[in-house]
């Protein structure tokens, strides 16, 4: 009967595409526990990347996508993780994700690449594309899924400030409807 | 001036270190220290002043006016720079405790406003929640204002975070209020911070003991500077020259302009909120597709800079602060809240590389010599322009409206006003036709005349004369055959006379038993009319054409007439030949009769006066058929008046007006009367007399005397014709001032 709102904030490193900025709240249910995700996008362009510090406060897991078919948004991973890992508390799953994994024509960054980088910092990773929507929902879930256990296992402390995780008595049938919104809005 | 009062605290550039000297950089919110020897210096600072201040309480008190002294020199200068901060915060922690105590204003009407909020929406949750929720407002209201007076405004934020969640904690908790809905209890959480925030604004909003202010026209200044950023140099797709998208622009920059007017922090949040809302929506339209933070920041961030709010750093500092810290790391609000502080922080460190562009396209921007006329400003321009055009044409056209209501107020005025005009003219026309009529009854004084003469002298007079008045229409008929009689020479002559005969021996004796000159020369004037009479009547004819050819004399012998006796003598014989005849009948038959009676009633000085007067009262009754024959009275005038001119030619004449002057002064009145009637009857034979005989020498008395008598009769005309002009004159006038008015 608990419900837990996890912020999420998603970098998408120079992805023209990303998921829609209106505000939306996502419900899903891990563990046979309601968990209410709300997803903060940020602009991910390189100049925005000095002033987007606050996303990252009291966020409890984070998401950072880049385009396979564009090299360029691989490479600023690693100045954009510098920053996440500075911003956030060491107990937040950062999540590395793939997009445009339907393009693979155009492919530019190869998976074991990423899988590798990913390794080496930590991350989670897998490849999904917003367009047909494969892999996304087992990103959320996933990272909610890390985020719950961490919590379990006391990583994560319910009460402070910053933790980005808030702690509510249930309040069923809330925004429902957003959740299916928040799915056709993502249109990479 | 700072430097002055404290040299100590100069600061050098080394001083921007934390002033413990642990290496770190101090933060000017902290009074020079970096965070952690801050915290140690507030205790020990603490500490020290506990002590401090039991033993001497005045000194701490001295110290707290020199701090508000030093505020409000603060206040007065924008640019001071970190030492007065540093000062400043320093300063703040030596305030002593005697300030603390501030009681909570009640009176403000933002608080009863908020009270009765609440009534009107939680009052269904019973007393013991009010009664609740009002003590742990006040709770928090003089514990807030406690902590402003001892700590830096960061810590009074943490502070009241810690009773957000405290109250938080005891709402959901707390027995009382066990009954309520999660919902409702997530609202009076909201509205306690909006109560307390509210009624605290205006000491936590932009403190004296920050640099809040100053950062505001920093960014403000910058926000300026910045002017000539365009959506192109953003790379965010707003179609500037789409009218839906520039009403939405608009949209936007109002809530965020908005923003500064409300003062609980969920409320600036939500202002914030609609802001967002609108630059989603505006790129919505421009790019149709949903919107990403990528695009979306880069909007808001021109929305910033088109808008230049108000006091926008103390803004986002006061909502940071003092915004419930749950609400502001979630929801919608938290987001675009986020998204604004970073819009802000983007344009407070923007660079040449940031825009895109070269370092000295940069600069050439900043420093103006590059000037850009982008489609946004000029579309701006060009709005405001329309907009401008359509409120003058809308003003215009009410204008106009109002324009052509006047005018036809105007008109019916004008119509009314003429309508007036001529009324009143009518009327005065009216009046003037009515008025003869009504001045006619002064006949009656004549009257009077006649029976005082003729009960104190004459009795036996008296009675033919009755008979005369009973015999009025015989009279009246008369004066028609009289005429003719006149031209009828012999019989007129014989009758004459046997008048003058009698007339002279009464004169005769008149002048004996009378030594007064005036009467003299009157007897004298109407001695020679006979011998005139019998000698002229073809002259007759050559006097009425000289009457006429002197208009001049018309009207200057009336007025010679009121003071002439002889004069007026004439006029009455001219003005009534029926009655004069009637009356010299009269008069002949009786002295004929008696003439030596006749004497006897002519012997007092009356005797001449009746005679004068008598024929007066002919002339008074004559006055009325004066328009049904002039022609005849000029006629009898001149028959009358020919005997005079003969005789006049010598000096008497002109003597005998100046005595004729003096004589009629009890006349006087009854000659005014008639000028006042009808000038041309009775004036017009009197002064074909006068001119005919010595044109040049009586028209210049009569003149003279005309100056002071036309004053009386032409007056009353004068004055009609005045009160005319004059209703004319103001009618006119207010018409004028009416044309210029519109």
């Amino acid at each position: 009967m608990i419900s837990l709102t996890y912020k999420f904030t998603v970098v998408m490193a120079d992805c023209p595409h990303t998921i829609g900025v209106e505000f939306g709240t996502r419900i899903i249910e891990v563990c046979g526990q309601k968990i209410k995700l709300q997803i903060w996008d940020t602009a991910g362009q390189e100049r925005f990347r000095a002033v987007t510090r606050s996303y990252y406060r009291g966020a409890a897991g984070a998401l950072m996508v880049y385009d396979i078919t564009r090299r360029s948004t691989y490479n600023h991973l690693s100045s954009w993780l510098t920053d996440t890992r500075n911003l956030t508390n060491p107990s937040t799953v950062i999540f590395l994700i793939g997009n445009k994994c339907d393009l693979e024509g155009q492919r530019d960054v190869t998976y074991e690449e990423a899988k590798q980088f990913a390794e080496e910092n930590g991350l989670m990773f897998v490849e999904a594309s917003a367009k047909t929507g494969s892999n996304v929902e087992d990103a959320f879930l996933e990272t909610a899924t890390r985020i719950y256990q961490s919590i379990q296992d006391g990583r994560l402390d319910l009460n402070a400030a910053e933790s980005g995780v808030q702690h509510k008595p249930s309040q069923p049938g809330r925004n429902l409807s957003n959740d299916l919104h928040q799915k056709d809005n993502c249109p990479c | 001036m700072y430097a002055t009062k404290q040299p100590s605290l100069r600061i050098k550039q080394a001083d921007l270190k934390c002033k413990n000297g642990c290496g770190y950089y101090g933060n000017p919110d902290w009074g020079g220290y970096c965070s952690k020897c801050y915290r140690s210096s507030m205790e020990k600072d603490r500490h020290h002043r506990k002590s401090d201040h039991s033993r001497s309480p005045v000194p701490g008190f001295s110290k707290f006016e020199e701090k508000k002294r030093q505020q409000t020199d603060k206040k007065s200068k924008y640019l001071s720079f970190a030492p007065v901060v540093f000062r400043r915060t320093s300063a703040a922690k030596d305030v002593g405790r005697p300030e603390r105590h501030h009681e909570p204003r009640h009176t403000n009407p933002e608080m009863e406003k908020l009270e009765l909020e609440y009534m009107s929406t939680y009052i269904h949750l019973g007393r013991h929640v009010r009664d609740d929720f009002f003590k742990f407002v006040k709770f928090f209201n003089v514990n807030i204002r406690n902590e402003m007076n001892s700590r830096p405004i960061e810590e009074v934020a943490v502070v009241a975070q810690k009773y957000y969640n405290f109250f938080a904690n005891r709402i959901n908790s707390h027995e009382i209020y066990s009954k309520m809905e999660q919902e409702t209890k997530d609202h009076l959480i909201d509205f306690f911070e909006k109560f307390s925030m509210t009624t605290l604004y205006s000491i936590l909003f932009c403190p004296h003991t920050t640099n809040d202010e100053e950062k505001d026209l920093a960014i403000q200044r910058r926000i300026r500077q910045l002017s000539w950023v365009n959506a192109h140099h953003l790379d965010c797709c707003i179609s500037e020259t789409s009218m839906e998208v520039r009403d939405l622009v608009y949209a936007a920059i109002t809530h965020l302009l908005g923003m500064d007017s409300v003062k609980a922090p969920q409320e600036k949040l939500s202002y914030v909120v609609r802001c967002c809302q609108s630059v989603v929506e505006v790129l919505r339209h421009c790019q149709g597709g949903p919107v990403s933070a990528d695009e979306f920041l880069p909007a808001l961030i021109f929305v910033v800079l088109k808008a230049n709010p108000a006091r926008l750093k103390s803004n986002i500092l006061y909502v940071t602060r003092f915004c419930n810290d749950a609400r502001l790391m979630q929801g919608e609000g938290g987001y675009y809240f986020t998204n604004l502080c970073c819009a802000v922080s983007f344009i407070e460190n923007l660079t040449a590389e940031s825009l895109n562009m070269s370092e000295e396209e940069f600069q050439g921007y900043m420093t103006g010599t590059i000037t850009s006329v982008s489609a946004w400003e000029s579309a701006l321009v060009a709005c405001e322009g329309m907009h401008q055009l359509c409120e003058h044409l809308a003003e215009l056209k009410g204008l106009s409206e109002r324009m052509d209501s006047v005018q036809e107020g105007t008109l019916n005025l004008r119509e009314t006003m003429e309508a007036f005009k001529k009324e009143i003219n009518a009327k005065v026309i009216e009046i003037r036709e009515s008025t003869p009529l009504i001045i006619k009854p002064r006949k009656i004084p004549i009257s009077l005349d006649k029976q005082d003469s003729n009960a104190a002298n004459l009795p036996s007079p008296l009675a033919p004369t009755v008979v005369n008045s009973s015999s009025i229409l015989s009279e009246q008929s008369e004066p028609i055959t009289i005429p003719i009689t006149i031209d009828t020479v012999a019989d007129e002559t014989d009758e004459t006379t046997t008048q003058t005969h009698f007339y002279t021996q009464n004169l005769a004796t008149q002048e004996l038993n009378l030594m007064d000159s005036k009467k003299g020369k009157l007897q004298l004037d109407i001695t020679p009319c006979l011998p005139t009479e019998t000698l002229k009547q073809s002259q007759s004819n050559e006097l009425l054409a000289y009457d006429t050819q002197s208009l001049d004399g018309f009207i200057t012998p009336d007025d010679g007439s009121l003071l002439g006796l002889s004069n007026i003598n004439y006029d009455i014989d001219l003005s009534d030949l029926s009655a004069d005849n009637s009356v010299a009948d009269e008069l002949t038959p009786e002295k004929k009769k008696s003439p030596n009676f006749m004497v006897d009633p002519f012997s007092p000085l009356s005797g001449p006066c009746n005679i004068s007067q008598s024929p007066l009262i002919p002339s008074s009754a004559t006055d009325a058929p004066i328009a049904s024959s002039s022609t005849s009275r000029e006629l009898t005038n001149d028959n009358f008046v020919l005997p005079f001119k003969t005789e006049d030619s010598s000096l008497l004449n002109t003597q005998g007006n100046a005595s004729i002057v003096h004589l009629p002064s009890p006349i006087k009145p009854h000659t005014p009367h008639y000028s006042g009637f009808s000038m041309q009857g009775v004036q017009i034979p009197s002064i074909p007399c006068n001119t005919g005989d010595y044109s040049s020498l009586n028209l210049v008395q009569q003149r003279e005397s005309e100056a002071t008598t036309s004053g009386i009769g032409d007056n009353s005309k004068k004055e009609e014709n005045k009160s005319n002009e004059k209703v004319v004159k103001v009618l006119g006038g207010v018409l004028d001032t009416i044309d210029k008015l519109f």
